[in-house]
């Protein structure tokens, strides 16, 4: 699987207003809603805040990967955000977080799911890769940076 | 946490002393600026004075991004519109409500989304009578804490001359009672913590802490102190909302009587009371209370809102021979100093308040937290989830796990099914795991501990 089979153009924003993880995990949820009209923004928010209750997904040097299961969407939605401003995500190191990749799936295949997830969370470890991120000034340089091959330095 | 509290009073002050310390940012609102000036002094946070119920007040407390409201003004209704307008204009994730009359929590579907929507109420007087109520079911215990339902429960006791495991090593226990699987969590001596091991010896006046299955704990009791008949007929003075609710809790179970000054509120009580014996009169009458027998009395409740009446009666009940008294204090300050002497037991809303509060707050699938020893220590219940590939406590054997110092997991409930912790249990997904934590600063530690990893959906 690959990065570009998860987000599209339209889904891939650079510089959001962050304000705080409530705010950002909102954000998400009503840019989900925008794009599929058929999902429910209360829903998607209400799942996101569980999951992170359970575990923050802010997994170190400024990378969170906020995702859930969601009963009415058929494929797996990714949307890549990066921040204006860092926010305290209540990550793993305690660093504040400034690119967000948010995954929906659906309720079934799990481990196409774990897959996917897992190699988000390996190219975001990767630090060129996410300092072509933090580069890209709009939302097309930041797709196109996304969707590069693996650039190993 | 970005964390709103809604008044500053007692318990509005301990719960932001608790969290103030953990990592979270904290923003107080009350409409007395010298409390708020005061808790500012000596902690981390910020304040913000004015009416706590208003959309621009909230607005400014930070509303817009806060992941949990707390509202604990001394207003009912304050509090509930709070939570009306946080999730109404702010979609506040977390909304937890102190509500002390019980007429709102006659009706569940009040508490709803499309109603009131507040995810957790706080009933002060419930509680409290939950706690008292437990403590009169285990005569001699000094604190008796539910876990899993109660299919778990912790209990402190005075470890006393006649319990046969006095003067000698804990694991002797399991000569004497085989057929009983217990695990003693801590021990207090001489007020000081320290870690039990299979060859600790047990003395006299130890408090001891110990983990059971509920059927269990009045076996492990009689190790730890001669075993206290069970009680039978019970004295409550004052008969407020905490005197009612636990009247109407105890009366099937035993012979309650209640006393009540004001003879208005006595017609209330006897038609709510079936079986409960309405007293018009004052707790510190000593006729009053002789004519009631109280030398034949097993528990003197003194629950007025007064803490000098409760401490005078109870002190006077005591002396004209009560069995057991407890008082309700109020001031949280007292509390250390009334119990022990005359007094068996004082208890105090404030801390059990603060306690179910924790349940809430703190991160993780926390399903109970116990606040003890003044809130140095927490007894917490935690469910496990994810697995071994997510977690880092599910498959895994006990011995495996990096506690923090001094932390003890006591026991673990599996599909309703006690198991008492031994090192080689190994820990499932969704089983509740009981643990002890003996200093508080390390809580954080072991809600990380138990939070699952990137990989859990």
């Amino acid at each position: 699987m690959l990065i570009e089979e998860l987000i599209t153009p339209e889904r891939t924003l650079s510089g959001v207003p962050g304000g705080s993880k409530k705010r950002l995990l909102e954000t998400i949820s009503e840019f989900v809603t925008q794009l599929h009209p058929e999902t429910d923004a209360e829903d998607i928010f209400d799942a996101l805040i569980e999951r992170e209750r359970l575990g923050s997904t802010g997994i170190g040097e400024g990378v969170a990967i906020p995702h859930c299961r969601l009963k009415i969407c058929d494929e797996a939605i990714g949307i890549l955000f990066t921040l204006k401003e860092p926010i305290d995500f209540d990550a793993v190191d305690s660093k504040p977080v400034d690119l967000v990749f948010a995954l929906l799936v659906p309720e079934d295949a799990v481990n196409e799911h774990l897959k996917a997830l897992q190699i988000i969370a390996e190219r975001l470890k990767d630090p060129a890769y996410k300092y072509h991120l933090r580069q890209a000034k709009t939302d097309e340089e930041l797709y196109r940076a996304a969707i590069s091959p693996v650039c190993l330095t | 946490m970005k964390i709103i509290i809604l008044g500053a009073g007692q318990v509005g002050t301990s719960v932001t002393e608790t969290l103030a310390g953990e990592e979270n940012d904290i923003v107080v609102v009350d409409d007395d600026a010298k409390k708020l000036q005061d808790l500012k002094a000596r902690l981390d946070i910020s304040t913000l004075h004015g009416n706590a119920a208003l959309p621009s007040i909230l607005q400014q407390a930070g509303a817009e991004d806060a992941d949990m409201l707390i509202a604990l003004t001394s207003s009912d209704e304050t509090n509930m519109i709070a939570c009306q307008i946080a999730y109404t204009l702010f979609r506040t994730p977390h909304k937890i409500c102190r509500i002390r009359d019980v007429d709102y929590l006659s009706r569940n579907e009040l508490f709803d989304r499309k109603a009131i929507p507040i995810d957790e109420i706080i009933s002060p007087y419930q509680e409290v009578t939950n706690y008292i109520s437990r403590l009169i079911d285990y005569p001699g215990a000094l604190q008796v804490l539910n876990f899993a339902e109660g299919r778990v429960q912790l209990v402190a006791v005075h470890a006393f001359y006649g319990g046969p495991l006095v003067g000698h090593e804990i694991q002797t226990i399991r000569t004497h009672i085989p057929s009983v699987d217990t695990r003693v969590a801590a021990i207090y001596r001489n007020d000081r913590p320290f870690m039990p091991t299979a060859s600790t010896i047990i003395e006299a006046d130890d408090e001891v802490f110990f983990i059971a299955a509920q059927n269990d704990i009045k076996t492990v009791m009689s190790e730890m102190r001669k075993k206290e008949d069970a009680y039978r007929k019970i004295m409550i003075a004052g008969g407020g909302n905490i005197g009612e609710t636990l009247a109407k809790d105890l009366e099937q179970r035993f012979q309650v009587k209640i006393l009540e000054r004001d003879s208005n509120r006595c017609k209330v009580l006897s038609e709510k009371l079936n079986h409960t014996l309405v007293l018009n009169g004052d707790a510190s009458d000593k006729e009053l209370l002789l004519d009631e027998n109280i030398d034949s009395t097993d528990v003197f409740c003194a629950l007025t809102n007064n803490d000098e009446i409760n401490v005078m009666s109870s002190m006077l009940a005591k002396r004209l021979g009560a069995r057991k008294v407890m008082a309700l204090i109020n001031n949280p300050a007292y509390v250390d100093l009334i119990q022990g002497g005359e007094i068996d037991i004082a208890i105090s809303p404030q801390r059990i308040t603060v306690s179910c509060l924790l349940r809430h707050i703190r991160r993780g699938d926390i399903v109970n937290v116990h606040s003890l020893r003044h809130g140095a220590a927490e007894a917490i219940e935690i469910i496990a989830r994810g697995d071994s590939k997510s977690s880092k406590v599910v498959g895994r054997s006990l011995d495996q796990i990096p506690l923090p110092e001094g932390t003890i997991i006591g026991a673990l409930v599996r599909d309703k099914e006690v198991m008492i912790a031994h090192h080689d249990v190994v820990i499932h997904s969704d089983d509740h795991v009981i643990l002890f934590v003996p200093d508080t600063s390390k809580v954080r530690e072991v809600e990380k501990l138990f939070q699952v990893g990137l990989a859990f959906f």
